[in-house]
Parts: C-alpha cells; structure tokens; sequence
C-alpha cells in the first residue's frame, strides 16, 4: 500500500497515464463523478473510507494517501 | 421521387431538408398544429422562451452543432457559479460541489460496478453483446437489488437514471440503461455539463432549430396531419390521416415513407401490408419526463451565492437548473420531475402539480420570492410525443426490437432519435437518423429490390 497505488488508481479513473504522486486529479480533468470511483477504489485496496471533502482537500495521490495512513494508525 | 414524411420533429425535418435538397418531392405531414416535437419553447416572460423538452448539447452532437451554425442560431453557456443546493430526507444542505451529501464510497462502487455494464455494451448492435440476453431480460431496478446494498447507492440510483434518460429503473432493461449511457459518450459524458452534453442550450430555445428547418421547406410541411394509416402496394404507397378538425380524411400518395415518430407512435399506425417487426411492445415505455419552468425577474439565487443547481432525494423536483437567459434578462429555473416520480406528477391536477412545485421549491430556496411565472409542461401526457426524452426499452426490446430499428418495411423507412445507436434518444441521434434515411432513400436502387422482396412474402 502506497502513494504509488493511488497514482495506479488515477490513471485507471482518468484514462491518462500522466499523472504522478503529486498531480491534482481536479486540473487533470476529474470531475466529482471520477473522484467517488477514486474513493471506492481506496475503500477497496486499502480498507479505508475517506469522506469526499478528504479527496477536495488532498486531491493528489500523495496526499490522498497522507489521509490514509492518517486514518489507519 | 415521391416522399412523405410522417412527424415534423428534428429527424422528420431534417429528413425532408435532405430530400428536397437532393430533388426529391416531399411532404411533411405533422399531427400537431405545430412543428418541433420533443422540442418545444414555453415563454415564461414577455421576452424570454425556455425549453419545454430537448435543450442541452455538448462539443460531441457535431451533426447538431453544424445545423446550429448553418440556420445562425447562438449557443448559451450552461456554465454555472455558487454552491449547489441538496434536500436529502427533507434536510436541506447547500455545498460547493455537485456531489451530494451521500456516501462517496458507496456512490463510487455503484459507478465502477455501472462502468463495467456500460463497458461490455457493444454500441454498433446492443443485442449482440456479451450476456445480452441475461441483460435484456434484467430491469435495472432488480439488477440493484442484486448487487447494490448500501442504501445511499439504492437512493442515488434512481435519481441518477431519472435524470440521465428520465427512467424509472422498474421499467428498462439493464441492457437499454447500459446501451443508453454508452451511445450517449459515456456516464461521465453524458452526466457533465462543462464538457458534456449538458455545454449549452441553442439561445432562444431549442424548437428555433426546427421552426428554421420548417421554414425552409415551407408549404410541404402540413400541420394538423395525424397519420392512421399507410398503404402499399407495387406502385406506389397511400398514407391516410384523420385530421383533429372535422373534415374529410385526407390522403397523400408517394413512392416512399418516412416515419419519423416515437416507437409507441410507429406501432400505433395501421400499416397494410402489416409490420413484419413491431416498433414497440407491451413492454416499451414512455419517457418519464415533466419539466417546470419557474420564472423570475433575475436569476435571484445568484446574489445569495447560489447555483440554481439542486437534487431532492425526494419529488416532485428532483432536480433543478438554472436556464435564465445569458443576458440575465429574466431568470428561469428548470426543475425536473422524472422517472416514478413524474408519473406521480402527471397523475395530479393542475393546481395540485402547480402547488406541490411551489412548494418543493420553497424547501429549496427560503430565500426566494414566489416565481412570476410556474409552466408545467408533462411529456407524459402528451398524445403526439408519448413520453419524453425517448421511448424507454423495456425488459426484452432490445432482442425483439434491436435488429429491425431500421430496416424498411417495403416502402417504408424509418427515422427518429430511437432508431439511431449514436446519441440515442438525444437531438443528435434525431439528426444522425434522418441523415441515415435520407442518404437511404437517394440511393434507392437497393431500398427499391428490398421493398419488392417484402411485398412478395
């Protein structure tokens, strides 16, 4: 379980491999639509719900995955 | 080259601009005493006209776009400022983005599961895809309560299909949902405003585009034309009206017909020799659509920081937009009343419908005075549509009606937004089909030994 996972992730959702651990999903064309399949992906893979003012607030891979290990002590 | 044209909506018209541009003799005849169809305006001020039915398109409706600029009609952005307003079980939440203050993960596993559906729908014949069967037979409503658990998803999906394809999930078939999302460009496409097909509206409203069609073909369009029934024979075919006003049934002779009318309306028509194929069947159901346009002197819910924008878990509104015009002359809010709750809408008086939107409305906007203006226009009443956006293909239609959609019945051809796998039930998918069976009839020579065989049988 990485930020490397997540970056996986983005790439499935957005259809486009450019995307890195810091890229904004939002200014890569995510729409709220998009960033739900993101969190049920995670939800999935990782055992962790984020909220969906989570992925507003941490919209790239890095920071998504700060969240997670937030949550998961 | 004779023709006529059975239904002066965007495909019968743009048929008929077809034809005659090619020489060909046409007649439109249209049931109505109007042009337009589905596409219909409703003044709800002295100076400005909202969509009754079809209004939005996107960069991908290129056949549409092409007749917007050919006719020099203007596009309106739909693009929209200020947080959106949500009343889930009644409580009522304003936020910045357009999701809904339901569960992410939940809503988010409901779309990777509707995804993959959509995906392993095969757009040029749906009836040919993997499983299609199995998924034609399927409703929408029992493949959720198969494989969907969390009640956030179950409450979202109806919402989510009223407002796509303004179904209620009882009444299509999975393989229809899923063949519906793809020929429109996708769930994402087809859900977005700002890079989808909800990008602009035609300025002035939708039905400009047709009455400019109408217009150019001027005599040959006949109002007041409902068709009963057609005949053909070797030579020619006979197309019989009962026109609405007392009067002698009028008759039209051709050497080919276009019917350019809903499913429902197809099979309604008395053909001699009869239908090989049905048009539609017990199961085929009406678009569940009824659009409320409130009117206001501005587009007031912008001062408070608002968007216009709003979902209600429950109806009747269950959706509203802002489509004031760009000149902010006038503001206007459509509300959407679709799927079950649309039939439940249409079921009601008109002070009870007028009243329970007054009242939805107030839910969702304290702040607002009462409108000026409160136009009902319910889709599912009307004789000559039968329902709005499109004919909902219920469980089996696929298999039964897929592979005939467009094949001629002897001298008979078909168009109209069902016929067309691109864009089905969308203005585009209207042009895309009366392109398709004009391109038919001016290549007769095949349409001509293709009638004789039917005629034979």
């Amino acid at each position: 379980m990485s930020t490397d996972h997540i970056v996986q992730i983005f790439r499935r959702v957005l259809e486009t491999s450019a995307v890195d651990a810091h890229s904004d999903f939002f200014e890569l064309g995510g729409d709220s639509l998009l960033a739900i399949r993101v969190l049920s992906a995670i939800a999935r893979d990782f055992g962790t719900e984020l909220l969906y003012e989570d992925f507003v607030d941490n919209p790239s891979p890095a920071g998504l995955f700060a969240r997670v290990a937030a949550v998961v002590p | 080259m004779r023709v006529v044209v059975v239904g002066a909506g965007l495909a019968g018209l743009t048929a008929a601009v077809g034809l005659v541009a090619a020489g060909a003799e046409v007649t439109v005849l249209e049931a109505r005493d109007r042009v337009g169809g589905r596409m219909h305006g409703i003044p709800v001020s002295t100076s400005v006209v909202a969509d009754g039915g079809a209004a939005y398109l996107g960069v991908r409706h290129t056949e549409l776009l092409a007749q917007v600029q050919e006719y020099g009609l203007g596009l309106a952005s739909t693009a929209m400022a200020g947080d959106s307003t949500f009343l889930v079980s009644d409580r009522r939440r304003t936020t910045a983005s357009r999701m809904p203050p339901l569960d992410a993960v939940a809503l988010g596993d409901l779309f990777d599961r509707l995804e993959d559906i959509v995906a392993s729908v095969r757009p040029d014949a749906p009836w040919q895809s993997p499983e299609a069967e199995r998924l034609d037979r399927l409703s929408a409503a029992r493949w959720l309560a198969d494989e969907v658990e969390h009640p956030d998803a179950r409450t979202f999906f109806p919402l989510f299909l009223g407002e796509m394809m303004a179904a209620d999930p009882a009444a299509i078939s999975v393989l229809h949902m899923a063949f519906y999302l793809r020929s429109g460009g996708g769930i994402r496409y087809l859900n977005a405003f700002e890079g989808g097909a909800q990008q602009w509206r035609i300025d002035g409203g939708a039905h400009l585009l047709c009455l400019a069609l109408a217009d150019r073909l001027g005599e040959r369009v006949r109002l007041r034309q409902p068709v009963s029934a057609i005949d053909q024979d070797d030579d020619e075919v006979v197309v019989r009206c009962v026109p609405d006003v007392v009067g002698a049934r009028s008759e039209y002779r051709a050497d080919w017909v276009v019917v350019a009318v809903p499913p429902l309306l197809a099979q309604q028509i008395e053909f001699r020799p009869a239908l090989r194929a049905p048009r539609a069947t017990a199961a085929t159901g009406r678009g569940c659509a009824v659009k409320v346009h409130l009117g206001y002197p501005a587009p007031m819910w912008r001062e408070s920081g608002l968007s216009g924008w709003s979902v209600s878990t429950n109806g009747p509104l269950l959706s509203t937009v802002d489509d004031s015009p760009p000149d902010e002359s006038a503001g206007v809010l459509t509300g959407f009343v679709t799927g079950a709750a649309a039939s439940a809408f249409s079921a009601l008086s008109t002070t009870e419908q007028r009243d329970a939107a007054l009242a939805h409305t107030r839910q969702l906007f304290p702040l607002l005075p009462p409108p000026t203006q409160c136009r009902v226009t319910d889709w599912l009443a009307e004789k000559y549509s039968r329902g709005c956006y499109a004919a909902l293909f219920g469980p089996g239609d696929w298999l039964r009606l897929g592979p005939t959609l467009t094949e001629p019945h002897g001298r008979v051809h078909w168009a109209g937004t069902e016929t067309s796998l691109e864009f089905f039930g969308l203005m585009e998918g209207a042009i895309r089909s009366g392109r398709r069976v004009a391109t038919e009839l001016i290549n007769g020579a095949e349409s001509a030994a293709a009638s004789r065989k039917v005629l034979s049988r």
